[in-house]
């Protein structure tokens, strides 16, 4: 099949980019649908050839991505947000005016080909919410007549201007913010090569890999009290030191930039403005457990970002930050980008593995684990994008003193999403222990129209909520753990008096069930069924032995998936139905005291 | 094998010892201790997906999947608790939340893992309340049929057909609850239709196209014969109702297949009620077949062989046996073609050169012949011609899954492409037909080869002699001097070499082995022998002659030629299998009789047709091609045909009045099968493990090596039948014959076989 130039040449790069053929499997669908508008079977056909593959693998590969189409979208492919975040700010509403003004439904083309519309789950604007995607641009911060004059331009024939970087990254630096991995936002062009190196950048490279010994890059990041940002907060110094020394087979570095966790949309301004912050993390993680090639894994939704990880991976090479003896120091390291196509799953990170593999994003059996067999088989570090961007800190300040900006056990600083019913929602770093009262009052500047704070999710869906008086807890992973939830990815999001916690509880079980994977019983099972039941609850059809039930199908998962999305599932149910039972029992009485959200089902 | 490290642990309360690295689901199997499970199948890839298996272990926190936990020393673990049991109460409360629970009318029901398991462990009532997920039927092909909904994702049929049998047919599409299984083409399978994805279900949601909607399992009376079909022997239990084999499978995985059965052994049983089926006795009256009464027709053949006998004499009359016919007939034959007629024109389509190895062996035999569990066993395999995926599909699927568990080493050498070739650490393809050219070079270094042929022979044979205990597997392409230069090349290999012959049917090696053959008696002695002569002569009631008889082909020669007069076919199609099907091949014959199920093209010429009982209608032993011997049973009647062992015995009787030889007193295929254990050289086989249901190798062989036996040219070849064809038995196998896939042949030019056969 003769393919268009440009997607030849994309074919061609992307081939050389992995030892294994098939790993290039999920970007040359993605890239060949950007193409052609969806995936037919010449195509495919094409693909499967290319990279020695049957049809069956390349077909249910496809089926699992929720960004790969068979058919056909409009040109405009709008993707309206009405996840968590963008629910509490009006998600629901502005999805169905879209609807009404674009005449079609969810997952319709309309007649005429120029639009298509999808109701998606979480695209990472959590701060600007609520928001939407057309084909891959951002927009942020939406009412109703700002996508009418979007949608106008469109049919126009023009590209409306797209928001310009995350919603609520650039902002004033309050007084409580601690700027490490933060502090090169809002300088212009901060994601060129030469404005990093004139703000500290590879600094820490050339210390990491002229003056220290790989055990000592271990030492100090042990030091720094680094915990995963990705949400489980395992130390990353700790994570490292696993990876076997005397091993023939290569080794891997991956940044997990699948950022899917609602509430969550850290990474997302991370490498936008900063991307060689990231690389220089990833070679000095490379030079620590003796990897010389390493991949970001970056959600699809993410393309514009990917575009700039891409450009500064290739500023990177030209100075010599990357590739052949590095900075003269010997080492090499070889470094790309690997884009997702929707799938929440390959956060975790052996599922992550299996997508970058170009499977289906199932997770792996553990033992063993990644730091011994992760991807192809061979020793792995994977840590979050956050995480990894922040080893170039600890190596400039040193591993002690980037800890004590945090508390004990939980080193340094985080950025925080914070989002909801506040008046400023955005992205703020923190040190570690910041308390999450001032954290809502002072930093995100309140609860908005002077209303009460009902609840609180600390850091992205999959975390208990909390209630208004229980928000006197310092965030740190130790103290919010204790407090009954997780600190997880430091997606924040805040809800007033006003919202319905069954809509809540509904719209997290909702994503849960559309990002399930189907591997294990019952987390698929379990997570449709609570879709079902609590749509059905929240529609005014619930009985009362639903309530128990509904707590018993989620303790029923808890703790007996076979990855941590069941859990994720059931913990924010189980928060809800504890604490927020009278509203259940409100709704069967028919009475919920609230605005009752028009029923949505969320992407399916 | 290195002695493995032992460990102990404790599983509910029991103090237990095991090899280091047991699974705990295994190690409670050992101690009676059920683990329930759906996803775990043993010797397939783990899951932990089902989540059924969920165990207590101290000091964890967390439930445990005893499928992926390995006992480790001071282990304890617990499958009697109430946690646990909870645990499998909500998984099948999970389970069968979108599960249709139509059980009434499904296929599996009675048979079905989520029922029992529902039964054992779940809950008494159903709290689900919520639309389930429907889905109409799939129909993937004549003989697989997929129902989604009842699916339980427990992805044993997508593990065993990617890797149990290497096709890689059937994948997930979706995802979440939405998850189902997709076959390889849309809607549609194109794969080697085993059927295994059917037997491995533990739900109905694959059945089976030949047995859906037809019975319910505790109606069916159950029998495990060995297929009918190739020459490898799988056990397949026949399920039948009224005299009817509704399904074939290997129900409790006993048999030298265990779990495995091919397309031939699963759906290739309809040929038993075809409507073409001979169920009368025909006699050919002024130029046409007409059906006869028994009396008749065996009053006729035993008239006119007489008349034959009388006016021409015994060298006037062949007889051509078959590959199917049971030991006990085969036996009979040779009594009645050497001492009844006298004649030693006997013989019948040799697929393999068994008697060309019995001669190269000799006494070796005895513990050189490999059996299907050697080769899953053995640490290397050199297999040189045949295409054991297409023709000798256990052989294929115990060298695939010996690579998969042990890392067993294939090398092979292959005048055409093979599947199997994927699994091979080297394989040569050589010229067409260029194996024995290319054995010879291994052998002796002589020879004239392509350079690229050449170095990788030097590559093959480097490997090969840094090998032990290695199983060498030959198809046709090797016989006589060739298989005397195999076991000279297999002596420089470490260890024991054994061999094994590939055949082409169900009893090829048992027609060989039983002397139906023009210069071998029974058990491989030859006829030149005077001693052999006298002893099976006086078992048999009359003198072997000295004279050496006609080999098929030349038999048929013989028939075009006037010389022979009488040609006596049992269970053969020779007229088809040697390629002499011109009408008026057969016009010297005065006489040609034929036993068969069907109007073959040779019996259509016949003057007598008799209706013979196939091998699923029949008591009796088969011999696979690795000599493996086992029990067939009559399954169902045969409504009307009547066994050849009968046959041939009323007529010995009928011949006897006539003055022809004496009658037959072995009256039944048991009384036979006795004479054959004390009379024939390897088959002084015990009978428990046989009537127990098992086999027992009979290694028949010459006494000693014969240095310059050749088998007879043109004697020995295959029949080139592929997964889908068993020559003219598998014409009758309405099923098999239905598929796509049957419609040409893998080896074949043609991209759409090549597409599914090859990748």
């Amino acid at each position: 099949m003769q393919l268009p130039a440009p997607l030849e040449a994309k074919f061609k790069e992307l081939a050389g980019r992995y030892p294994v053929k098939r790993s290039a499997l999920i970007p040359m669908m993605l890239y060949a649908q950007d193409q052609f508008g969806s995936l037919g079977d010449e195509i495919l056909e094409e693909i499967a050839k290319r990279l020695d593959l049957n049809m069956i693998q390349v077909e249910e590969t496809l089926a699992y991505y929720s960004m790969l189409r068979r058919k056909p979208a409009g040109r405009y492919h709008v993707q309206v947000c009405t996840n968590i975040s963008c629910m509490l700010r009006g998600g629901n509403e502005l999805y169905q005016h879209v609807q009404k003004r674009l005449g079609i439904g969810h997952k319709e083309v309309a007649p005429s080909g120029t639009f298509s519309l999808e109701e998606v789950e979480c695209i990472g604007a959590c701060t600007g919410a609520p928001a939407m995607q057309v084909n891959y641009d951002f927009y942020e911060n939406l009412d109703a007549d700002k996508v009418d004059a979007i949608f106008e331009q469109l049919q126009a024939g023009k590209k409306p201007k797209p928001s310009p970087v995350t919603a609520g990254a650039l902002h004033e630096r309050l007084p409580a913010e601690v700027p490490v991995i933060s502090k090169r936002f809002g300088i212009p062009n901060s994601n060129k090569i030469d404005v990093y190196r004139n703000n500290d950048g590879y600094r820490a490279l050339e210390k990491a890999l002229k003056e220290m010994t790989p055990d000592q890059i271990i030492d100090e990041v042990k030091k720094s009290n680094l915990r995963g940002r990705g949400g489980a907060g395992f130390p990353a110094g700790m994570k490292w030191s696993f990876v076997p020394k005397d091993t023939s087979k290569p080794k891997y570095i991956l940044a997990n930039a699948d950022e899917s966790e609602p509430g969550t949309c850290k990474d997302r301004p991370l490498m936008e403005m900063d991307p060689h912050q990231l690389i220089e993390g990833v070679v000095i993680a490379g030079r620590a457990v003796g990897a010389h090639q390493g991949y970001i894994y970056i959600r699809g939704e993410y393309r514009y970002v990917i575009d700039i990880m891409d450009a500064a991976i290739a500023e990177a090479y030209a100075k010599g930050y990357l590739g052949k003896n590095i900075v003269g120091s010997g080492f090499d390291f070889d470094l790309a980008t690997h884009t997702g196509a929707g799938a929440y799953e390959c956060g975790e990170e052996s599922a992550l593995m299996e997508s970058l593999e170009g499977k289906r994003g199932y997770p792996r059996i553990r033992p063993p684990f990644p730091a011994v067999v992760g991807l192809y088989g061979c020793p792995t570090v994977i840590n979050n994008a956050e995480t990894l961007s922040t080893v170039p800190a600890v190596i400039r300040m040193g591993g002690e003193a980037y800890a004590n900006l945090g508390t004990p056990k939980n080193g340094g600083t985080r950025l925080y999403s914070i989002s909801g019913h506040v008046n400023r929602p955005g992205i703020y770093e923190l040190p570690l222990g910041f308390p999450l009262r001032r954290l809502i009052e002072e930093v995100a500047g309140g609860v908005r129209g002077g209303k009460k704070l009902k609840a609180v999710i600390p850091g992205g869906s999959s975390c208990p909520l909390l209630t208004a008086d229980e928000i006197d807890i310092a965030m740190d992973y130790d103290s919010v753990a204790k407090a009954g939830s997780m600190l997880g990815s430091g997606g924040t999001v805040v809800m007033d008096e006003d919202t319905c916690m069954v809509d809540v509880a509904r719209r997290i079980m909702h994503f849960y069930a559309h990002e399930s994977c189907g591997w294990c019983i019952p987390c698929r099972e379990g997570t449709a069924w609570l879709r079902k039941m609590l749509d059905r609850f929240h529609g005014g059809g619930g009985r009362a032995e639903d309530i128990p039930l509904i707590d018993e199908l989620a303790k029923n998962m808890l703790g007996r998936t076979f990855c941590p999305l069941g859990d994720a599932a059931a913990l924010p149910t189980i928060s809800i139905v504890k604490k927020w039972r009278n509203e259940f029992e409100d709704h069967l009485a028919g009475k919920c005291a609230y605005k009752p959200a028009e029923m949505i089902a969320g992407a399916r | 094998m290195a002695e493995q490290k032992q460990i102990a642990f404790t599983i509910d309360g029991k103090q237990v010892t095991t090899s280091a690295g047991t699974l705990v689901i295994e190690a409670a199997k050992k101690q009676g201790i059920e683990v329930p499970s759906f996803c775990y199948y043993p010797g397939l890839s783990l899951q932990a997906a089902c989540r059924m298996c969920l165990v207590e272990v101290e000091k964890v926190p967390k439930l445990q999947t005893a499928c992926t936990l390995v006992a480790t020393d001071g282990m304890v673990v617990k499958t009697d608790t109430e946690q646990v049991h909870k645990a499998r109460k909500d998984m099948i409360e999970f389970l069968l939340s979108n599960h249709p629970l139509d059980c009434p009318v499904c296929d599996k029901g009675g048979e079905c893992e989520l029922q029992d398991m529902t039964f054992r462990y779940g809950l008494d009532k159903t709290r689900f309340v919520e639309e389930k997920l429907h889905s109409p039927e799939e129909k993937w092909s004549p003989l697989v049929y997929y129902d989604a909904p009842r699916c339980i994702l427990c992805f044993r049929c997508v593990r065993v057909c990617d890797e149990g049998m290497d096709v890689k047919a059937l994948g997930v599409g979706s995802r979440g609850v939405q998850s189902v299984i997709l076959p390889n083409q849309p809607g549609e399978l194109a794969c080697e239709e085993c059927g295994m994805c059917i037997d491995i279900c533990p739900v109905g949601a694959l059945t089976s196209g030949t047995y859906r909607y037809q019975t319910r399992p505790w109606e069916m009376t159950y029998v495990g014969n060995p297929c009918a079909h190739c020459s490898n022997g799988c056990k397949t239990t026949l399920s039948v109702r009224n005299n009817e084999i509704l399904r074939a499978n290997n129900r409790d995985h006993s048999g030298i297949n265990g779990e495995f059965l091919c397309a031939k052994g699963r759906f290739g049983f309809d040929f038993t009620t075809h409507a073409e089926r001979v169920r009368q006795p025909l006699v050919r009256r002024n130029g046409k077949l007409e059906p006869a009464s028994w009396e008749d027709a065996l009053e006729e053949v035993a008239r006119r062989l007489k008349q034959v006998h009388e006016a021409h004499g015994p060298a006037a009359i062949g007889v051509i046996g078959s590959n199917h016919t049971t030991n006990e007939e085969n036996y009979l034959l040779n009594r009645f073609a050497r001492v009844t007629l006298g004649t030693n024109n006997l013989d019948h389509h040799r697929t393999a050169d068994y008697a060309g190895l019995a001669a190269a062996l000799g006494p070796r035999a005895k513990d050189s012949l490999a059996t299907m569990a050697d080769v899953y066993n053995a640490p290397a395999i050199l297999l040189i011609g045949n295409d054991v995926t297409q023709q000798n599909p256990l052989v294929a699927w115990q060298i695939r899954t010996g690579v998969r568990h042990h890392g067993l080493k294939l090398y092979a050498i292959n005048g055409r492409p093979s599947k199997i070739h994927r699994q091979a650490k080297i394989a040569v393809e050589v010229a067409k037909g260029g194996e024995r050219q290319a054995l010879r070079w291994l052998a002796t270094e002589q020879g004239q080869l392509d350079a690229k042929t050449t170095e990788a022979l030097v590559q093959l044979k480097a490997a090969l002699e840094a090998e032990k205990d290695v199983v060498v597997l030959f198809g046709a392409e090797i016989q006589g001097s060739a298989i005397r230069d195999l076991i000279s090349f297999g002596a420089r290999f470490g260890g024991k070499t054994k061999f094994m012959a590939l055949g082409d049917y169900a009893n090829s090696r048992g027609a060989s082995d039983l002397g139906v053959l023009p210069d071998r008696l029974p058990g491989y002695a030859p006829l030149a022998d005077a001693t052999e002569r006298a002893r099976f002569g006086k078992l048999w009631g009359g003198e072997v002659s000295a004279t050496p008889g006609l080999t098929a082909r030349a038999m048929m020669e013989a028939a075009a030629g006037g010389k022979l007069k009488a040609l006596y076919v049992v269970g053969a199609n020779p007229l088809k299998t040697f390629g002499v099907a011109q009408p008026d091949r057969l016009a010297g014959l005065e006489l040609l009789v034929v036993h068969d199920m069907f109007l073959t093209e040779t019996a259509q010429r016949a003057d007598v047709v008799l209706p013979a009982a196939s091998t699923y209608e029949k008591d009796g032993t088969l011999t696979n091609t690795a000599g493996e011997v086992q029990l067939t049973h009559r399954a169902v009647d045969a409504q009307g045909p009547r066994s050849d062992f009968d046959l041939l015995r009323i007529l010995s009787h009928q011949l006897g009045m006539l003055g022809l030889g004496s009658a037959i007193r072995l009256r039944t295929p048991e009384a036979a099968f006795d004479e054959i254990r004390q009379n024939v050289a390897g088959y002084d086989l015990s009978q428990a493990n046989l009537l127990g249901g098992g086999s027992e190798v009979a290694a028949a062989s010459c006494k000693a090596p014969e240095p310059s036996y050749e088998a007879p040219s043109g004697a020995v070849f295959s029949s080139q039948d592929y997964l889908f064809t068993s020559g003219t038995l598998g014409r009758y196998c309405s099923r098999l014959t239905s598929t796509n896939e049957a419609k040409e042949t893998p080896w074949g030019s043609s991209p759409n076989t090549q597409s599914w056969w090859y990748r």
